[in-house]
């Protein structure tokens, strides 16, 4: 019935706790994802702050229990194209694009992507490393199975010759379904801003200069570079790296004027994992204000400070220049506690870019007739009666789809439960 | 410090009775905040303090641990209420046990730890360990 | 010993680098495979990924494995998600064990990589001497009571309440003050919106009123809590009147309070016009002050942040200055005050000097400050206040401000400039002191019935602060609101709310099944001397025929009663004494 039954768009850890929540107390839950597999962000990172935990060992369980649960249905590389009717009866449009893979019959062994002759960039390695045409994005990935990206893909055929489950279908076709639900819950999550469009830090141009996505790929052990931090440029272990807060964030000329709440933290997280690293390397974080609140984080930074040895300017740096022949970089910022302009050598800077809607989210919005707001975020009916609400009766947002008012991952899971709960004050009623 | 070259090479083998809610979790604490420790101490997880037989700490010393250490929540803070407390009046009376049968009662002690003491934690094994190394080897283990 | 001869498997995980980076993960893969009753090892690179629990399943059915060990991380978050893959696999639950050689070993001997290694054999050993005196069990059904009991009638304990109600639980909602609000109560305005507190609390109150499913107990205190998840037995106070209710789950939203200094801290309580933001405030509800301020100097950080203050790096002051300030930073003791950041005095202080502008447009208002910590789309609050002409100046933490009294009731404000190491002599009317959200004492009363641990901070600890914010480590009872931790109103109510779903997904399915970890007498040892009925909790042990008997629905599984039976007639289940000193034994001896 479609009361006892909700849609979650987004399969983050947001709408991975939405789903969860709502499993558990009986309901039937798709978890519609657009990409080959469920995790989100969260997935990408190596470790979450302030309490040092892999981040794919807190995230694999829930991602599993998804997987496991009779009451969650994955509807995964899949997207959501029309939306009908009213709370407690919606008829959802869900493009369900082809894999050109079974499902039910791959092992995800992975001798096709060993045979594959196409190699293009990861997406979810933030493009630093490679990935075949038939291809799992991360090792974890939940469905377990592989993907043909069928644009790259050069039709050889050898992943079908070569499977031994017979999983290749290389005349899968799209399908659309209509799926029947009574509440919608959307958990889209974000993007990074893109920084080319703060040319004088050289984002695209110089290959050392780069975001902090990239740099959690470098550092992840899953990752492109096995957890080896190397910069891009020439893979030597990089001996001086700068940080730089809040790009494109506070930022009146790109309208995010907005604070992303997590980038100081993260920022933090990742120096002290640097130092972890390679005890010899020297960290810089050019900020403007540090904004390290939240449960433990203060003292996070002092020990920053003092036992690994992190060196904190506060600065918004003017402009990052190359040197062609080494690809080292050379910050020009204006100390303004010492009162003084300085440039300083880098070998690998890491921008912390603003967070902002993904490029989809309007159309999704659009389509669900929610109202986003001046920064392309889902809206909340009302920070204080309404704030998982969007402003359409029956559907409702969490996770960082409602922009920066969620914090960090402890406040998408509350706001994915808090979903949960919506979505049962609402269908009970129904 | 640096005491004769007998006893740098001594390394004790102390074993820990840590209690699932409080101690446990204290010692899964200092791991995640990654506060260093010596490699000398094996954990055993019991559910409460009170569970602890005092043969469990006794046959402990008789097979040759060099020191046990015994960790509960805080009195007042016992998940099951009164464990920890049982847990004291067993120690008076194995402290006193250890001296009859020849074992420096310093080789076993009792320490409050919550799921939020990740650094006292760290801190009492590796005072634990120093201490025993001055001590030296379990007695018993000679004969 | 089981009836069956074990065939243990040990599967060593590498967690990515966690434990591979410290521990020689293929050789402890092959040391396990010499241990008596070991069938089976392998080593994973995730054990907890699809793969790995795939691998687990597999080697489970092919080498008809009946013990399984996972040495990987520590069992206090990963072993439902084993356990669930055991099952999977035709295994009782219980006839499997986690050896922890994460967090108790390769994360806090990171230097230390051949001795870790050794220990992580060691660990590996005592898990199998433990496997092998496993055995399967069958776990009791816990029925879950439809009722649940809010803990704390502020903002968040009246959402929690009202999002219970709406998802048809009855709900007691337990206040200590006469009247419901708790902290927002005391307020003027809340930011960004700068409503009227008032008008959006009085609705909230109504609405908690007349929900015929929230019974609301105002000057009550919860005196006793027994029982546990499902069956929790509270007993409330009130004015002397006890009363008893039964609940399946409880919600803490206790709160915090806002910090009063101590007396002579930045001169407050000594000299007049020295207030908190929360006594400035109440000040600003008033209609008319009778001298109005020409200026208002308020301090950030008062009582937060106050960590130790560790070696400046006085390169960053210009040298004109820096001998001065060396020898204040080196007299200067360690401030009194908290370690953390209670991030939301940023946003109130911003209010408060918005509301200040408001009302006295002449009256010039500097904030001081360390960081300023406005988050999320408040950066706009941020600009409208500096648009405003409240000015922030960013002053050097380590030297505390000094305030001196001037004559005609003025205060002058000496701090130092981070940004060009002057000193600045600032002459006010008033200075207003920024405290942050401190736990109250009566938490630690209830964290103690509750078995709530506390964090370092000082607040309410949750099962995990990433991936559990609002659960604790007991089974049925939540956290919400500032209870653990500082929080403003709408992240208050989303925790509510989160609390609530968490709670109503328990309700809901109106049973659950418990760890079968419980007493079992042997009758023939028993003596019937009484002493377990005497000792026990829970009252789970009675006497019928001069001989011992468990209500297993009832045990909760501390193991007292089997260490202090003084004829050994009673074990626990999954912790046997045998299980408890092959452990021992394998921890001391290479042979076990």
């Amino acid at each position: 019935m479609a009361e006892k039954t909700v849609m979650v768009i987004g399969g983050g850890i947001a709408g991975i706790q939405a789903s969860l929540d709502l499993a558990g107390r009986g309901y039937k839950v798709y978890l519609v994802e657009k990409s080959p597999s469920i995790g989100g962000r969260m997935a990408q990172l190596d470790k979450t702050f302030p309490t040092m935990d892999c981040s794919m060992c807190i995230l694999a369980p829930k991602m599993i229990d998804c997987s496991h649960h009779h009451n969650v249905e994955l509807v995964t590389y899949s997207e959501v194209k029309g939306v009908k009717g009213s709370p407690g009866n919606f008829v959802v449009t869900v493009l369900r694009k082809p894999r050109f893979v079974d499902e039910t019959k791959c092992t995800g062994c992975g001798i096709c992507a060993e045979h594959c002759p196409v190699e293009v960039p990861n997406e979810f390695d933030e493009m630093l490393g490679m990935r075949k045409a038939i291809y799992m994005p991360f090792p974890q990935a939940v469905p377990r199975a592989m993907t043909v990206d069928k644009i790259n893909c050069i039709e050889c055929g050898l992943c079908q010759k070569m499977c031994q489950a017979g999983a290749v279908d290389l005349k899968q076709e799209p399908k659309e379904v209509d799926l029947n639900v009574g509440a919608i819950i959307v958990a889209v999550g974000f993007d990074l801003f893109d920084s080319t469009q703060i040319p004088t830090y050289g984002y695209g141009r110089y290959k050392n200069v780069v975001t902090a996505l990239e740099l959690e790929r470098l550092l992840c052990a899953s990752g492109p570079t096995g957890g080896h931090l190397i910069r891009p440029s020439d893979g030597k272990i990089p001996r001086a790296i700068a940080f730089i807060q809040c790009v494109g964030s506070r930022d009146r000329r790109f309208g995010t004027t907005y604070c992303s709440s997590i980038c100081c933290k993260y920022s933090v997280k990742d120096a002290a994992l640097i130092k972890e690293h390679e005890p010899n390397t020297t960290v810089s974080i050019f900020y403007i204000d540090m904004r390290a609140f939240g449960k433990g984080f203060q003292e996070f930074v002092n020990r920053a400070k003092s036992e690994y040895g992190v060196r904190f300017v506060r600065s918004s740096p003017g402009e990052i220049k190359e040197d062609l022949g080494t690809k080292d970089l050379t910050i020009w910022y204006e100390d303004t506690v010492a009162g003084r302009i300085e440039s300083s050598k880098f070998d690998l800077v890491v921008l912390c870019p603003a967070l902002v809607p993904r490029s989809d989210a309007r159309e999704l919005a659009k389509l669900l007739g929610a109202q986003v707001d001046e920064y392309g975020f889902f809206k909340a009916a009302d920070i204080l009666t309404g704030p998982v609400d969007t402003t359409v009766p029956g559907i409702f947002v969490c996770g960082y789809a409602l922009g920066p008012k969620t914090g960090d991952i402890p406040d998408s899971i509350m706001q994915g439960s808090a979903t949960a709960a919506r979505v049962a004050e609402v269908l009970e009623r129904v | 410090m640096q005491e004769a070259k007998v006893e740098a090479e001594f390394e004790p083998t102390i074993l820990a009775f840590c209690c699932n809610w409080c101690s446990y979790a204290g010692a899964d604490l200092a791991g995640t905040s990654r506060f260093e420790y010596p490699t000398n101490v094996r954990i055993i997880r019991v559910m409460c303090s009170g569970r602890l037989d005092p043969t469990f700490v006794l046959s402990a010393f008789r097979w040759g641990a060099d020191g046990v250490l015994i960790t509960g929540c805080h009195p007042g803070d016992c998940h099951y209420v009164q464990g920890n407390y049982m847990m004291e009046r067993r120690f008076a009376f194995l402290k006193e046990a250890l001296t009859h049968l020849g074992i420096e009662p310093e080789r076993l002690k009792l320490e409050w730890i919550s799921a939020g003491e990740g650094e006292k934690f760290a801190a009492l094994i590796r005072d634990a360990t120093q201490r025993i190394k001055q001590l030296g080897p379990n007695p018993l283990k000679a004969t | 010993m089981g009836k069956e001869e074990p065939r243990i498997g040990v599967f060593v995980c590498y967690c990515g680098v966690n434990i591979g980076g410290v521990v020689n993960v293929p050789d402890v893969v092959k040391y396990a495979k010499t241990l008596p009753n070991v069938s089976y090892s392998e080593g994973n690179i995730y054990t907890c990924s699809e793969a790995g629990l795939a691998s687990l399943k597999k080697a489970i059915k092919e080498h008809s494995l009946n013990r399984v060990i996972v040495a990987s991380c520590t069992p206090r978050t990963h072993e439902p998600l084993f356990r669930s893959a055991c099952r999977e696999a035709g295994l009782n639950h219980y006839l499997f064990e986690m050896a922890n050689i994460r967090e108790q070993c390769s994360w806090v001997h990171a230097h230390r990589q051949e001795k870790a290694t050794k220990k992580a054999k060691d660990i590996v050993r005592m898990a199998v001497a433990r496997a092998t005196w496993l055995e399967p069990h069958d776990e009791p059904e816990l029925e879950i009571k439809d009722t649940s009991l809010v803990v704390g009638g502020g903002i968040a304990g009246m959402t929690a309440a009202l999002t219970l109600a709406d998802q048809g639980f009855k709900t007691y909602l337990v206040e200590k003050e006469p009247e419901l609000g708790g902290n927002l109560r005391g307020l003027h305005k809340l930011y960004p919106t700068m409503q009227d507190t008032r008008d959006i609390l009085e609705p909230i109150v109504k609405s908690v009123k007349a929900n015929k499913l929230i019974e609301v107990l105002t000057s009550t205190l919860v005196s006793d809590v027994k029982g546990y998840v499902g069956n929790f037995k509270v007993t409330l106070s009130s004015n002397n009147e006890k009363k008893d209710v039964e609940v399946g789950t409880i919600i803490v939203a206790c709160g915090a309070k806002n910090y009063t200094p101590p007396k002579g801290l930045y001169q407050y309580g000594v000299f007049p016009n020295i207030m908190t933001q929360l006594e400035l405030d109440a000040l600003l509800r008033e209609e008319k002050i009778k001298k109005p301020p020409e200026r208002v100097v308020m301090i950030q950080c008062v009582g937060a942040r106050k960590g130790e203050i560790r070696a400046v790096d006085l390169a960053g002051f210009p040298k004109s200055d820096t001998a001065r300030l060396l020898a204040k930073i080196l007299k200067a003791k360690k401030e009194e005050g908290w370690p953390y950041c209670s991030k939301i005095c940023c946003m109130n202080a911003i209010k408060n000097a918005i509301l200040v502008k408001d009302k006295f447009p002449q009256t010039d208002v500097i904030i001081l400050y360390g960081d300023v910590r406005v988050y999320k789309e408040y950066e706009d609050f941020y600009s409208m206040a500096r648009e405003s002409q409240v000015k922030f100046i960013k002053h050097i933490e380590e030297v505390t401000p000094e305030i001196a009294q001037e004559p005609e009731g003025k205060l002058t404000v000496t701090a130092y400039d981070a940004l060009s190491g002057q000193e600045l002599r600032l002459p006010c009317d008033w200075v207003v002191l920024s405290t942050p959200l401190i736990p109250h004492k009566e938490e630690v009363l209830l964290a103690r019935m509750l078995k709530i641990p506390i964090s370092s901070d000082g607040f309410l600890m949750e099962a995990h602060v990433k991936l559990r914010p609002v659960d604790t480590q007991t089974d049925g009872i939540f956290l919400a609101g500032a209870g653990s931790g500082p929080k403003d109103v709408p992240e208050s109510i989303v925790s509510a709310k989160a609390a609530a779903a968490r709670a109503g997904t328990l309700m809901a399915n109106k049973k659950m099944r418990t760890e079968a970890l419980t007493s079992v007498v042997d009758e023939d040892k028993c003596i019937g001397c009484g002493l377990c009925e005497e000792i026990c909790t829970y009252g789970a042990h009675y006497l019928e025929d001069a001989k011992s008997h468990t209500i297993a629905a009832l045990c909760r599984g501390c193991g007292a009663c089997a260490a202090e039976c003084p004829r050994r007639a009673i074990s626990m289940q999954h912790f046997t004494d045998e299980q408890v000193l092959a452990m021992v034994k394998a921890a001391l001896t290479e042979e076990s």
